[in-house]
């Protein structure tokens, strides 16, 4: 079974991911980051450098920086639209011998083919480096204008780069086909996809068999960029007005100031104000300057509501042209990491009249999309169902409610957690509640409620003939055990006298859907109410615990201990006494508490007049046998 | 012919049987071994884990240190010697300490040879070694090998 990659091969940013444990998920490079510019160099010393390095020294060596050689590749020098963007360039191109563009890098001409070879070539190598195997099958996306030469070349760079292309498909498409769209009946689907640069709008007519590009839009220069510059604009503005200082003369400043700004944008995207926060921003005459704004999300959206404004005119135009109405589209796709920006998701969902589909991460969606194809291609050429779809043979079931059992004031101890994945065990070790207790009774219990007597009982048992003595000294193994049909069987064991007695509940386990719903219902409306049952049972039986463990220290005492402090831990003894079988947890707690520094104190006191301890007596209060629980 | 097949019939059942417990316990070590890598593989990823979740503060906190270099630049020669002052730098060292101790690693910039892996350029500017690091903006760091941020640095031409 080979790995695969869906690529993303942008303008300005390319993005890959593939199949990991049966999903798809975007790929980090080498660096670290989902997203690996599109930008190429050769370095002064000579080496060649992809992505975020190429980045970091283009301005030391603009000419040898190659970036967004996608508006080239498989077109004509001689195109007036070529032409136009040539002359943003800050790097040499000419008319290649067949009539395409060169690109000089370095002493060398190259054609964009080569270039886009070289940014794949560092997906490939970065991706061997996360999956661990060398990759083959790819499918490269491309935007859904480009015309049969410009895709022709698409897959040339693909092969180059040492792939096999499966495929060149739309960007949208591959977006479409990330959210599963057309699998079972045709849709009209529009695509919105706000980039950093772009703004593009394809409307999609998706069916099983085939995908059709209706019509497509966009805005060469429209994107989030746009977005931190107007916070910039506002900032510098602002800065100037009060501190009389222009930000735009200081490198370093105006660098700041453009990461505070991106930042600013995406905290937005999820707080509704935030805090631009610039210490030591410059220095004036009179010393140094710091830069402090808060900025809302509502001052912010309405600094930018014409770039939203200008998109969704752009969606009402192409709609237009194929004389569509937006009530025909029966899905909307965003994408783009532009569509993050409430504001976008908003005007689109108000135009729409329904809430676009965003689930996936606009920023991945694409070459999760290319991926997803590349699988189902892969799968098939190697006769294999995709990874994802395939269902184990094994089928292991999970366990649809907790099982417990019975402990100490009816409480309910889980042993198995609901969900848990059977065949399993589960065991704990539980003691006697009151002294000289020959037998435990083990009431198994199913349901998530707190209290044993809301829950439903399977079963009980008891096991007999534990030896004489002190309660919470005997140790007695309760084990759970679930085969894989379902059958439990739960087992006590004495350990001191090897004892053990055993229950087989068989078909108990799988009690009707309508039954399981409903107590878990049960447990989700009582959880509240049944906790603080829980609590106060706990509480009491704190209490009675250090009751059992005072009386028995002042006993062994004897006269250790000053008559004085015996009174004391005798009379919180009776005050506790007094309210333990009462409502009033808040009180048992603070007389737990008063009691608990009584005997800590004669604890001490002993401590200090230690000598040889006397040998224990066992004495408490006689009741009904039951398990309590005091785990190992 | 008839005491044959009886020998023969039990023969064939024990073969199918002794194949099929050889595929179950084939199965079985294949699943206990599939286990054990999981719990492997997921130490291994508990560990990324830590590591990325670091590196994500690190992100948050070096910007602090930033502001607190270019405070310090900004201290006049009279309010060296100001106690106030001198406690706030003792903050910043604090601060570095305590990032150092969770193995953040500073890089070294200045009379530096340019390297991308390390450094961003923001400016080109005239000097005697080109290719080499003038000055630096910004403080760059490592962590574990990785850049958690290149340090912005301007270069001889």
């Amino acid at each position: 079974m080979s790995k695969i990659l869906g690529i993303d091969l942008g303008t300005a940013i390319t993005k890959s991911a593939s199949i990991v444990n049966g999903e798809p998920k975007a790929l980090e490079n080498r660096e670290g980051s989902i997203l690996t510019p599109s930008i190429i160099a050769q370095t002064k010393g000579g080496e060649r450098v992809v992505g975020i390095l190429a980045q970091r020294q283009a301005i030391t060596n603009p000419k040898n920086t190659i970036s967004a050689v996608k508006r080239f590749i498989g077109r004509r020098f001689s195109d007036p639209e070529v032409q136009k963007e040539l002359k943003l360039l800050p790097y040499e191109t000419r008319e290649k011998s067949d009539g395409g563009v060169e690109v000089k890098m370095g002493d060398k001409w190259y054609n964009p083919i080569e270039i886009s070879s070289m940014i794949l070539q560092k997906i490939k190598a970065d991706a061997k480096d996360k999956l661990g195997e060398d990759i083959k099958n790819v499918v490269i996306t491309c935007p859904a204008n480009f015309d049969d030469s410009q895709r022709k070349a698409t897959i040339a760079a693909g092969e180059i780069a040492g792939f096999n292309v499966l495929r060149v498909i739309n960007e949208p498409t591959a977006a479409a086909l990330a959210y599963g769209f057309g699998k079972k009946d045709a849709q009209k689907i529009l695509v919105y996809d706000f980039g950093g640069g772009t703004f593009d709008v394809t409307i999609l007519d998706v069916s099983p068999d085939v995908v059709e590009v209706l019509a497509t839009g966009g805005e060469a220069h429209l994107g989030g960029n746009d977005f931190d510059q107007r916070i910039i604009d506002w900032i510098l503005t602002e800065f100037k007005k009060e501190q009389g200082i222009d930000l735009l003369k200081d490198a370093l400043a105006l660098q700041r100031l453009k990461e505070a700004a991106e930042k600013a944008k995406t905290e937005l995207s999820s707080a509704m104000e935030t805090n631009i926060n610039l210490p030591f921003i410059t220095s004036g005459a009179d010393g140094p300057k710091h830069l402090e704004y808060k900025l809302s999300r509502s001052q912010f959206d309405s600094m930018t509501n014409d770039l939203i404004t200008r998109s969704i005119d752009r969606v009402k135009k192409t709609l237009e042209e194929i004389k569509m109405d937006k009530n025909e589209i029966n899905e909307v796709i965003l994408v783009g990491g532009t569509t993050l920006i409430p504001a976008a998701r908003d005007a689109v969902k108000n135009f729409f009249g329904k809430e676009p589909n965003k689930s996936i991460n606009p920023e991945e969606v694409v070459a999760i999309g290319a991926a997803i194809e590349a699988e189902i291609l892969t799968a098939k050429e190697e006769g294999r169902t995709p990874e994802g779809d395939i269902k184990s043979v094994l089928l292991l079931d999970v366990l649809p409610l907790s099982l417990g059992i019975e402990t100490l004031g009816g409480v309910s101890t889980p042993m198995i957690m609901k969900n848990t994945t059977i065949p399993t065990t589960g065991s704990q070790v539980f003691s006697t509640a009151v002294d000289n207790q020959p037998s435990v009774e083990i009431n198994v219990l199913q349901g998530e409620r707190s209290m044993a007597s809301d829950n439903r009982s399977l079963g009980k048992f008891v096991l007999n003939g534990i030896p004489p003595a002190p309660r919470g000294i005997p140790q007695v193994e309760v084990k759970f055990d679930i085969d894989a049909n379902g059958v439990l069987t739960v087992t006590a064991i004495d350990k001191a006298s090897n004892k053990s007695q055993s229950i087989k509940v068989e078909g108990s386990i799988g009690i009707s859907k309508e039954d399981i719903e409903k107590m878990k219902k049960d447990a989700e409306i009582h959880a509240a109410e049944d906790q603080k049952k829980k609590e106060s049972i706990e509480v009491k039986n704190i209490a009675d615990n250090l009751i059992y463990q005072s009386e028995k220290t002042i006993k062994d005492a004897g006269d250790k201990v000053t008559a004085e402090a015996k009174k004391e831990v005798e009379d919180k003894i009776s005050e506790l006494k007094k309210v333990k079988d009462g409502d009033n947890i808040e009180d048992i707690k603070k007389k737990t508490e008063e009691l608990s520094q009584a005997i800590q104190k004669v604890g001490a006191a002993m401590y200090q007049a230690t000598q040889n301890q006397e040998p224990k007596k066992e004495e408490g209060p006689e009741g009904a046998p039951e398990a309590e629980t005091e785990k190992e | 012919m008839k005491e044959e097949q009886t020998t023969e019939e039990p023969n064939k059942e024990l073969e199918e049987l002794k194949q099929k417990k050889e595929e179950y316990f084939a199965g079985w070590q294949r699943e206990k071994a599939d286990f054990l890598n999981y719990k492997k593989q997921e130490f291994e990823r508990l560990k990324g884990t830590l590591c990325i979740a670091k590196e994500s503060v690190f992100e948050d906190i070096v910007p602090v240190l930033d502001s607190f270099r270019l405070a310090e630049k900004a201290i006049s020669e009279e309010d060296k010697n100001n106690k106030s002052i001198i406690g706030l730098l003792m903050i910043k060292k604090q601060l570095q300490d305590a990032l150092k101790a969770l193995g953040l690693e500073e890089i070294e910039s200045i009379g530096k040879k340019f390297d991308p892996n390390l450094h961003e350029a923001i400016e080109e500017v005239e000097g005697d070694k080109p290719g080499t690091i003038i000055e630096e903006l910004e403080k760059g760091y490592l962590y574990n090998g990785k850049v958690i941020r290149p340090s912005k640095v301007k270069v001889s031409k």
